[in-house]
């Protein structure tokens, strides 16, 4: 009976044993700790600007948490926002790049040349032709660590900066970085970027609000290699059988054409009118770095429609002013009546910045 | 005692019953797009199912995608909870164990023949595919197929990655059957194995649709099993081929330890 119950015990602990082992080894491997380098915060931003001749192969995740009311023309967005989107991407150069999200049973792919994109569905077996238009709603490539990371940097002043922990990122050294937006009016508390300690290029970008823990966006890297991939790999030549068709730019829909030219005032919230290239005329664009609000009036069709979606959202705010949200670290608001007129009022701003700004549009546009 | 186990478990007529029922869902869907002409969008239903009304050679992978997440896994719960509990309820597990053997010996013997078991079954569904697949739809001798990624695989590429996607849908199913072979070491009654692998595979599936599970979600026996599809990526995506190969390796050793240690040192009266 003893000799049973010692044979029953040695056998189940060497099971215990080999199975604490393999459930501790990611642990471990997770918990190695990433050695920093001693490169100020400026310093490191300038060398993170500078990685966009890094080529590289990877394997990205994007995570977005913010839940747009956006009508289903702009579900797409919506979904890159809200969802997990699951990258490959190649990159040889800032005109010869691909991006592939990936899903269970089907892909969708941006291959980058000097003269545009071509966009693979397989879905719909059909590949897109697209010049670079300036004014582009976010697609996935967009979400990429290495692209978002130098996009958000590139608007970040160097007293914005200051250097965070370093971090195990797709299994290399990753310095960290934080840009925090010195605009008052800002719904983005921080970015933290973490960067390759050797090459410099953004491995993992993480968008906090105030309001919330829960991140409006963490992208990052799960794997990558440095090694420059082929320019087959990057190239695209449609298949025969695909049906073909031309990106529709943005500004040759709805948005760009039916808007009337109104007088909108040169500062809105303390932050000033600034030149965005491709936008129209009606559009204005306030504020710098990520603190950006963008002005645009709504033909009548629309502004009814937002209006709806805006006041039906959890958390929304309607008084004399209008009807305004916040979706993280994004605001929208909605003023005027069928009457006056309408405008839609939508950036990372704070909704009491989303307010003034409101009312001072009013005044200056009669809009109510 | 692998041969033996392996010719008792071939000779078995409800082995081939299930393997035939395993393929009735595949040819009838064949039969269905036959008739109707109406396959899912690229990207929607079972993986592939929307390019087989063009080039039928694709129709094996169609009806592994068919069968992968229920069919497959519960033929192979029933035969791999079958495996001990079976033998212990039909009273032989205690004959069988007077061969001087020895119980390590009769739990591998089982092992394999499941495995075998698993081979046999997912070869019979693409080759039944393949037939059902290049009768019924559209081939050209020289087809060549749209990939994933929207590049053009010669039937050569298709051929070899439709092999590859057969060896790795049989390694997905391993996790399955050694579920199924442990919880039938625990039990003398076969059924009460082959659901408890059910359960298990119907939590996994569940968890796997949940965000608060994420950080589980790698470890789950069903979370790369889909991942036959990055074969027809161009270039392969190998990152889930090679998680899902390790993950299944790490569930059948620990659970084939957990049998070993139960079974060797159990008490059996039937």
């Amino acid at each position: 009976m003893a000799s049973g119950g010692r044979r029953f015990g040695w056998r189940w602990v060497v099971v215990a044993l080999g199975l604490a082992v393999l459930v501790a080894l990611p642990v471990a491997v997770a918990a190695l700790p990433a050695d920093d380098t001693d490169v100020s915060a400026a310093d490191l931003r300038a060398r993170a600007l500078a990685s966009d001749d890094v080529a590289f192969s990877g394997y990205a995740i994007s995570t977005g948490g913010l839940t747009l009311p956006l009508g289903d023309a702009l579900t797409p967005v919506a979904d890159l926002l809200s969802d997990q989107t699951t990258m490959r991407a190649w990159y040889r150069g800032a005109e010869d790049w691909r991006v592939d999200v990936v899903t269970a049973t089907g892909e969708t792919g941006t291959h980058r040349d000097t003269d545009g994109t071509w966009t693979w569905d397989y879905a719909d077996q059909r590949a897109t032709r697209g010049d670079e238009p300036p004014l582009a709603l976010p697609t996935a490539p967009d979400l990429l660590p290495s692209a978002l990371g130098r996009r958000l940097l590139s608007e970040a002043t160097d007293a914005e900066v200051t250097r965070t922990a370093p971090a195990r990122v797709a299994g290399r050294d990753a310095v960290g970085l934080r840009y925090t937006p010195a605009d008052g009016a800002a719904s983005v508390s921080a970015v933290d970027v973490w960067l390759d300690a050797d090459t410099g290029l953004p491995l993992q970008v993480v968008v906090r609000s105030a309001d919330t823990t829960i991140p409006a966006l963490d992208t990052r890297f799960l794997d990558l290699d440095t090694t420059e991939p082929t320019a087959a790999t990057t190239s695209f030549t449609p298949p025969t059988d695909a049906s073909l068709g031309q990106d529709q730019d943005l500004t040759d829909l709805d948005l760009g054409r039916r808007l009337a030219d109104v007088d909108l005032p040169d500062g809105l919230a303390g932050l000033i009118r600034r030149e965005a290239e491709g936008v129209p005329g009606a559009i204005g664009v306030y504020g710098t770095g990520i603190t950006v609000l963008a002005v645009t009036p709504l033909p009548g069709q629309a502004a009814r429609s937002l209006r709806s979606q805006l006041q039906a959202t959890p958390g929304a705010v309607v008084d004399d002013l209008g009807v305004r949200i916040s979706a993280g670290p994004l605001g929208l608001m909605l003023i005027g009546s069928r009457e006056t007129g309408a405008f839609l009022l939508a950036g990372t701003v704070t909704l009491d910045a989303l307010a003034t700004a409101a009312q001072q549009l009013s005044d200056t546009t009669g809009v109510r | 005692m692998i041969g033996v186990e392996l010719r008792k478990l071939f000779r078995r007529p409800r082995t081939w019953v299930t393997i035939a029922l395993l393929n009735a869902l595949p040819v009838l869907v064949a039969v269905l797009l036959v008739l109707t002409d109406l396959a899912p969008r690229p990207g929607e239903g079972p993986a592939f199912l929307s390019a087989v009304l063009t080039n039928g050679t694709l129709f094996p992978l169609a009806a592994l995608a068919i069968v992968l997440p229920l069919f497959l896994p519960i033929a192979v719960a029933v035969v791999a909870g079958d495996s001990i509990a079976g033998e212990a309820q039909g009273g032989t597990l205690r004959y069988l164990l007077a061969r001087p053997a020895g119980r390590t010996r009769l739990l591998v013997a089982k092992l394999v023949a499941v495995i075998a078991f698993v081979l046999v079954t997912v070869v019979i569904v693409a080759a039944v595919g393949y037939v059902v697949g290049t009768t019924l739809f559209d081939v050209q001798p020289l087809a060549t197929s749209t990939g994933l990624s929207g590049t053009v695989l010669t039937p050569e590429q298709v051929a070899g990655r439709t092999l590859l996607a057969i060896g790795y849908v049989t390694i997905s199913m391993l996790g399955v059957a050694a579920f199924a072979l442990f919880f039938s070491t625990l039990t003398d009654s076969p059924q009460l194995a082959t659901l408890g692998a059910l359960a298990v595979l119907i939590g996994s599936s569940l968890l796997f649709t949940l965000d608060a599970a994420s950080a589980i979600a790698p470890y789950l026996p069903t979370r790369y099993w889909l991942s036959f599809v990055d074969f027809f990526r161009d270039p392969v995506l190998w990152r889930d081929v090679t998680r899902g190969i390790g993950l299944q390796a790490v569930y059948v050793v620990v659970l084939l330890g957990a049998a070993w240690a139960n079974f060797t040192t159990k008490d059996v009266t039937s």
